[in-house]
């Protein structure tokens, strides 16, 4: 367990960044129920860990945990869902499969116009290495680097995640019917 | 254009629109775009799929449950807990001093009450020299003043801090001098040297001593996982801190004190 010392910390460096924990949480594990056992979980984690590690970024060290915990929460309760590989062919099958894109010319004006639980059920759509970076980046504003720093993959692995993660939201909003 | 040329494009549009891309990236990419319809009818839907999701996906808050929860977390146990609220601080330090002095102790074989008393003061600098270094570790701007010159450094530094700083080219042992920045420990402005180990850094901070004195042993502590080497050398404390491994932080502080020593008996030369 924690030194006296790392309570304090653990405090200094999770705490700010808990409502980004939460909202990672959220959307890897599809509801805030379980997104609240898994930082709970990773709050535990974190505590234990805050000792020995160095912190250079608190939010990508604090997500890392969360994810690890999220991934590790889903193979568990939803081993179906999870596309855990960096196979881009994989990737792509996953989300054709998911969003099933047909439509060719994605309409601006449709993706400006969609509301939030569109939104919601295209993000939701994406398979989970696709739905975090859109998350990270486009929700909670984390930099290429941070991103890349709280994945474990190179930046071009997350700007290329997020070329294609975007790509998907494109087709499927902009060909809603 | 083959595949892998548009894939890049795409890569960089989206770069474009992160503000990820350097100036030349940028200018590059606009006039692509200006004269690429195609692909600024590209742009424009990733422009609109980033202004409706900032506009309508909101961004989470935790639940007030779940932050109770973790704030609770960040208590230590109670154990680990004065009885009462009163005077925690010097509770805590002494606590500190304690484990300190036992380890100084260990390492030392002596000195121990010297350090109980010195430990809790030296507890705040600690404190001032680690975040110091991870601020500028963090911002990627360590420095104040860029230079392997230490005839530069040393003038810049004399400028902002009273008393004059120690600045020894250490490139010869593998440590080259980076540059200087001035950090603030409590009220008091303090001269830092920045040293460069492979992708480390080394930032030595020195400052007056306080009580008249000639040299001290180097003492070597860790804090937040950073290993800190500390000496006195001509009534002037000298603390380093780096996320280098111990062993070459006190080869660092060896050939510090060496270089300095030198420059001492030597004082004629530049």
């Amino acid at each position: 367990m924690a030194s006296e010392f790392g309570h304090r910390r653990f405090a200094e460096v999770v705490l700010p960044h808990l409502d980004d924990a939460f909202g990672l949480a959220r959307w890897l594990t599809g509801n805030r129920t379980d997104a609240e056992d898994v930082v709970q979980d990773a709050c535990m984690k974190a505590l234990v860990a805050i000792d020995t590690s160095i912190i250079e970024r608190p939010r990508a060290w604090v997500l890392t945990i969360v994810r690890n915990t999220a991934f590790t929460w889903l193979a568990k309760n939803r081993p179906k869902t999870v596309v855990l590989t960096d196979d881009e062919q994989l990737l792509e099958t996953a989300a054709a499969r998911q969003t099933g894109d047909t439509a060719a010319n994605p309409e601006e004006s449709l993706i400006a116009a969609a509301d939030e639980a569109a939104l919601e059920a295209a993000i939701q759509a994406l398979p989970h290495l696709f739905r975090e970076v859109i998350v990270m980046h486009d929700i909670q504003g984390l930099s290429y680097r941070e991103i890349s720093a709280t994945i474990g993959a190179p930046v071009g692995t997350v700007m290329s995640r997020l070329a294609r993660a975007r790509a998907k939201l494109i087709q499927e909003l902009g060909s809603r019917q | 254009m083959t595949d892998t040329t548009r894939k890049q494009q795409t890569l960089l549009l989206n770069a474009a629109l992160d503000g990820e891309l350097d100036a030349a990236g940028t200018l590059d990419m606009e006039a692509r775009l200006a004269a690429d319809p195609e692909l600024a009818a590209e742009y424009r839907r990733l422009a609109g799929l980033r202004d409706v999701i900032r506009a309508r996906v909101p961004r989470e808050r935790a639940p007030d449950a779940l932050r109770a929860r973790v704030m609770a977390m960040a208590q230590p146990p109670v154990s680990a807990r004065p009885t009462a609220p009163r005077r925690p601080k010097l509770w805590d330090a002494s606590y500190r001093a304690l484990a300190a002095s036992l380890l100084v102790g260990m390492l030392l074989g002596g000195g121990v009450v010297e350090q109980l008393a010195s430990t809790a003061r030296e507890d705040d600098v600690d404190r001032d020299v680690v975040a110091g270094f991870v601020r500028g570790r963090l911002s990627g701007q360590s420095v104040d003043v860029a230079t392997s010159d230490r005839h530069t450094v040393k003038p810049w530094l004399a400028g902002k801090i009273a008393g004059a700083t120690t600045v020894v080219d250490l490139k010869a042992d593998g440590f080259p001098l980076v540059g200087g920045r001035v950090d603030v420990f409590g009220q008091t402005p303090v001269a830092t040297l920045i040293y460069q180990r492979r992708e480390h850094q080394i930032a030595l901070s020195e400052m007056p001593l306080g009580s008249a004195g000639g040299s001290g042993p180097s003492d070597r502590r860790t804090r937040d996982g950073f290993s800190l080497l500390e000496w006195s050398d001509g009534g002037r404390r000298f603390t380093a801190v780096s996320d280098l491994p111990p062993a070459e932080l006190d080869a660092f502080g060896a050939a510090f004190r060496r270089a300095a020593a030198a420059e001492r008996e030597e004082p004629s030369k530049p």
